[in-house]
């Protein structure tokens, strides 16, 4: 992982990422999405290699998927080819966000940057603490229904064990909302 | 099943932003109290609920898998409003902690996700409830993924009537990819685990769930 930002430089760059995606996402000419996307390798060329990679294996496939069904959709109903740069152009849109939004995320310090914005910073640290505390259940009880069955589980198996799951993960749920509510208005809030 | 970044332009993320944003005020003011210490442990848990119910996997026929969205168990319980509140939450943290989806679609993602499938499957259940409990529950987690899947298909289908050189894709193949995993894997899967986690919660009835 990149060193992270300080706080105010975090903001900023949070700031100029989201100027910079929107823009990109109103871009369509892929000469100009090439040149965002070199400028994007240049300014975050530290750990581009394996950025690269993550955008290869989350973001390409489904704009690879999506081309190639539409090339050979209209060259059956058509006849002939269809022009090759506007899914040159939409395949480099969503890697080249990707690129940005990947590299940037990775050098913000996010929980620091958001501290001018208490309550979204607060519900954010409670949204993901619950996360962890939550997924350890789902994790456990997973692999206790593995280590119950003798074969691998089936769709049904893990669907009555995710409504399991999930009635026990209510009751946590609600039972951490009320511990942490008590102990916030302990402190004032 | 959410749309990624780059595949919307600011003609349509924005103005979904803009019906989006008053949405959210509206309903976390309704739902969730006024002060930080009530609205923020909730807000907060039921977020994290939703956001691990679509980490659990279910292996489907053909050696593939497909994930949970659970929203509409939420709508169920808590009503749409808190549901669509909580979505857009999981939908930000994936978005900002874990790079899926993206920023510039999440209003779209929201409303349809959040918003526009569990109001859908919420309408369900409360006119087939009547009928049959385990019948309407079923409707309602199908009903809800059909219509989150064919309104980001209609986004989709949308943009290339607007511009055919942004978004490439033709409104069959869309129609396709979007529709036929979800009538037929999706929908079926979201409606067994609403009657499974509905019917359990109604046994278990623990202490804080509006079962």
């Amino acid at each position: 992982m990149a060193s992270r930002l300080e706080p105010r430089r975090s903001r900023l760059l949070l700031a100029a990422w989201l100027v910079a995606i929107f823009a990109i996402s109103a871009c369509k000419e892929p000469r100009l999405l090439s040149g965002a996307g070199v400028v994007a390798g240049l300014l975050f060329h530290r750990g581009l290699g394996r950025t690269l990679a993550r955008v290869l294996r989350t973001i390409l496939p489904v704009t690879a998927g999506l081309a190639l069904a539409s090339v050979l959709g209209l060259r059956a109903v058509g006849g002939a080819w269809p022009p090759v740069e506007p899914f040159a152009a939409l395949a480099l849109r969503a890697g080249v966000i990707g690129v940005i939004t990947f590299s940037v995320l990775d050098r913000v310090g996010l929980l620091a940057a958001l501290a001018p914005f208490p309550a979204l910073s607060r519900l954010l640290v409670v949204t993901l603490a619950q996360t962890h505390a939550l997924r350890l259940l789902a994790t456990e009880s997973r692999d206790g229904l593995r280590s119950r069955l003798a074969r691998k589980p089936g769709a049904i198996d893990m669907l009555r064990s995710s409504g399991a799951v999930t009635a026990a993960l209510f009751t946590l749920s609600a039972r951490n909302a009320r511990e942490i509510s008590d102990a916030m208005r302990s402190r004032g809030f | 099943m959410h749309v990624p970044d780059g595949f919307l332009s600011p003609q349509l993320s924005v103005p979904a932003y803009a019906v989006a944003a008053p949405l959210w005020a509206w309903a976390v003011r309704r739902h969730f109290g006024r002060g930080a210490a009530e609205s923020l442990p909730v807000m907060g848990s039921l977020t994290a609920l939703a956001f691990v119910i679509q980490t659990l996997m279910i292996p489907v026929p053909g050696g593939t898998s497909t994930h949970l969205v659970g929203v509409v168990v939420l709508a169920l319980l808590f009503g749409p409003l808190v549901a669509f509140v909580c979505e857009a939450l999981v939908l930000l943290v994936q978005a900002l902690f874990f790079g899926a989806g993206g920023i510039t679609v999440l209003g779209v993602n929201a409303l349809a996700m959040g918003l526009v499938g569990p109001l859908a499957g919420w309408l369900v259940w409360r006119l087939a409830r009547p009928f049959s409990e385990k019948a309407a529950l079923f409707l309602a987690g199908w009903v809800a993924t059909q219509a989150a899947a064919l309104l980001l298909a209609g986004a989709l289908a949308l943009q290339h009537r607007l511009d055919p050189a942004y978004f490439p894709v033709p409104i069959a193949v869309n129609l396709t990819a979007m529709m036929v995993p979800s009538l037929t894997v999706a929908g079926v899967v979201e409606g067994l685990y609403t009657v499974f986690v509905l019917s359990l919660l109604r046994k278990a009835n623990p202490r804080g769930v509006a079962a």
